[in-house]
């Protein structure tokens, strides 16, 4: 009789299957929240809350499972495997770093469970054509590309490099260098430097004599105000500083105005573009965290959301997978769609942002059809 | 490029390197300790002038007259409390118990300060002068780098001229004949560790305006420290000031004339040579360890 009746309802739940959603749908979440990298890790926690929370109010009914995994890829891919045979959630957002991220998404084919990366660049991680794997941020290509175009109609002649000597620093400046060549940049100088050094004007000074037209550095939060100071201090004055993410892209660095002004970076979200949300989703943000959000915060928001309503209307990974790679969505990060082109898999071609400090505040500057306000070109102290 | 501005960068940033090596060397020479929590000490000497001037907004030069007196009360106490007790044992005890008391200060740094980096940015941290047309000088460099040479001359008459000075420098000497004559090593070896905290603290406030302030920005002071202490000789005061130049000197022309990336590898092999050619340092006395 028990058996019967259970059948039943099994039947009536296949049969009516809107009358499942009243379940909580199980989505899981792997994050930096301690390690190294926990300070950004913040951020996503932050935006990925934030997303929850506008989600319920809409009357989403979302169980959300969140594992740490220290920056550590190992971590990684056991919070993966606990997520997914576990607590038998059926989608994944996260994890954040490259490293980890890319750990992870060889192993989501195996266990056929989607995960949405939101914020990782390794070009790789959506490269090896893996079928369960979706990007909403844009690869790391990206950022020296887009900070070319956006000089571009100034024709600058030559370019320099000067990068830190880590992983991210070397493979950024190689995919610049590519760019640089299809643009026909000519290199004068290529300094990649150890960092926590307390003097690189020698570096600085050898640049300055190259006198290039563009100077594109990738450097992470301290040594890119000391990069700028000594850059000031030894004159280095090139038509235009681009940088490449990290320590450019900070509030910090902003403050610093005597030497942050004019200069021109690459990021993925800023909260005065024109895309849906994107200014009211930052004035939220400032009012319940005090700070200004990151990129990886509006990131972490998107994804979390893209994920959870999906989810809401396929309650299976088979089918959440198949929706997430014909669906389109827009919000805060513009124009979400999954797709695969120049050799990528189920990844979004997001367009980036430039953006320049002007007065001590990053503004959008290109593309033009999303920002506000010019670029100033050439940089003058 | 012109050839003087590496090399006047390079000096400019070899005295602070050599600030950090003497009171190293000081150590060593006095109390035959290797300090591996010089670079700690450095790094509080960093927040000292980060807080002095966020705080009680006092510039960072001026705030050497509070963070000198208050790095050697730190040091002194420091080597009553914990180094004596090691002194007479063998090195491997001494370099675990600095390495000890380094690793307390910058996680109890990393707890109480965050791993936030600090900057603190004056009105002229990033302002220099031309001098000869194009080399350029930077003023908060210029500043320590008198402020240095000013320490330097004050600790050599010290030394040189004062009775406590004469005895350090004989406990320096022999430690066992010094004790014979009178000197009272324990104080002396107290007083010259409170010296080295009050010589690592000042390079680390001499350098917060042009650098940044992290509970781990001493780690890669320390190695220089350690390596301008070698070169010099080990507990020579003199050799210890000429090394830090001469180390500042090689990594802005190995920067210059070669690539960043190997200036480390250039101040190195000089390391090393001097090792087999000269073991006793370019300023050591023939016969000392």
């Amino acid at each position: 009789m028990k058996n019967k009746f259970v059948s039943i309802v099994a039947g009536a739940l296949l049969a009516f299957p809107l009358l499942a959603h009243a379940a909580p749908v199980k989505i899981g979440f792997i994050n930096s929240i301690t390690g190294k990298e926990a300070q950004i890790g913040e951020n996503l926690t932050n935006g990925a809350t934030m997303a929850i929370e506008d989600l319920k109010a809409k009357g989403f009914q979302v169980q959300l499972v969140k594992e740490d995994d220290g920056g550590d890829p190992k971590n990684a891919l056991a919070a993966y495997e606990k997520l997914v045979t576990r607590d038998g959630v059926i989608g994944v957002v996260g994890p954040y770093t490259s490293g980890c991220a890319n750990v992870v998404a060889s192993r989501a084919d195996q266990y056929q469970v989607p995960l949405l990366v939101p914020a990782a660049a390794k070009e790789e991680i959506t490269m090896k054509g893996y079928k369960n794997v979706f990007r909403l941020n844009a690869p790391a290509n990206v950022y020296s590309k887009v900070l070319m175009d956006a000089v571009k109609a100034y024709k600058p002649k030559t370019i320099a490099y000067v990068y830190a000597a880590t992983d991210f620093g070397v493979s950024t400046v190689k995919t610049a260098q590519d760019n640089a060549l299809k643009m026909g940049l000519r290199e004068v100088a290529n300094e990649k430097y150890q960092q926590g050094q307390p003097d690189y004007r020698a570096t600085l000074g050898k640049v300055k004599a190259a006198n290039p037209d563009l100077v594109f550095l990738v450097s992470y939060d301290a040594d890119a105000i000391l990069l700028m100071r000594q850059a000031k201090e030894i004159g280095l004055a090139p038509k235009a500083f681009l940088g490449a993410g990290a320590g450019y892209t900070t509030s910090q660095f902003a403050q610093q105005t005597e030497i942050s002004n004019l200069v021109v970076s690459a990021t993925q979200w800023t909260d005065d573009v024109n895309w849906t949300g994107a200014a009211d989703f930052g004035r939220r943000y400032k009012a319940k965290y005090a700070k200004e959000p990151s990129y990886h915060a509006a990131c972490a928001y998107e994804a979390m959301r893209i994920m959870v309503e999906t989810a809401s209307r396929n309650n299976t990974p088979a089918t959440l997978r198949a929706a997430l790679k014909t669906g389109s969505w827009n919000g805060i990060f513009g124009p979400v769609k999954f797709a695969s082109y120049g050799g990528f898999t189920n990844q979004n071609n997001h367009s980036m942002l430039v953006q320049q400090i002007q007065g001590g505040k990053y503004e959008t500057v290109y593309p033009a059809q999303f920002s506000k306000k010019n670029l100033i070109y050439p940089f003058k102290r | 490029m012109s050839f003087l501005q590496p090399l006047i960068s390079g000096i400019l940033t070899g005295g602070v390197y050599a600030l950090a090596g003497i009171g190293m060397s000081l150590v060593f020479g006095v109390m035959n300790i290797s300090n591996f929590a010089h670079g700690d000490l450095m790094m509080l000497g960093m927040y000292l002038a980060f807080f002095a001037f966020t705080l009680l907004h006092i510039d960072p030069y001026i705030s050497l007259v509070l963070i000198i007196p208050i790095a050697f009360l730190f040091g002194y106490m420091m080597e009553k409390v914990f180094i004596n007790r090691v002194i007479h044992h063998p090195h491997q005890n001494q370099i675990l118990l600095t390495v000890g008391l380094g690793l307390i200060m910058s996680n109890t740094a990393l707890l109480a300060f965050t791993s936030d980096p600090k900057i603190l940015t004056t009105t002229y941290s990033s302002s220099a002068f031309n001098l000869l047309g194009d080399v350029s000088v930077s003023v908060p460099l210029l500043l320590s780098f008198l402020i240095t040479c000013l320490i330097t001359v004050i600790l050599y008459l010290f030394l040189s001229k004062t009775s406590t000075g004469m005895a350090l420098r004989a406990t320096s000497q022999n430690r066992e004949a010094a004790q014979l004559m009178g000197i009272n090593v324990a104080k002396m070896s107290a007083i010259a560790f409170g010296i080295g905290t009050a010589l690592a603290a000042t390079a680390g406030a001499l350098i917060a305006p042009t650098y940044y302030i992290h509970p781990l920005a001493g780690h890669s002071f320390l190695l220089k420290a350690f390596t301008i202490c070698v070169l010099g000789g080990l507990g020579s005061v003199v050799g210890a000031g000429v090394g830090g130049i001469i180390i500042g000197v090689v990594e802005a022309m190995s920067s210059t004339y070669l690539s960043s990336d190997w200036k480390d590898v250039i101040v190195f092999v000089i390391f090393l040579a001097v090792l087999l050619f000269r073991p006793q340092g370019l300023f050591g006395k023939k016969g000392g360890q």
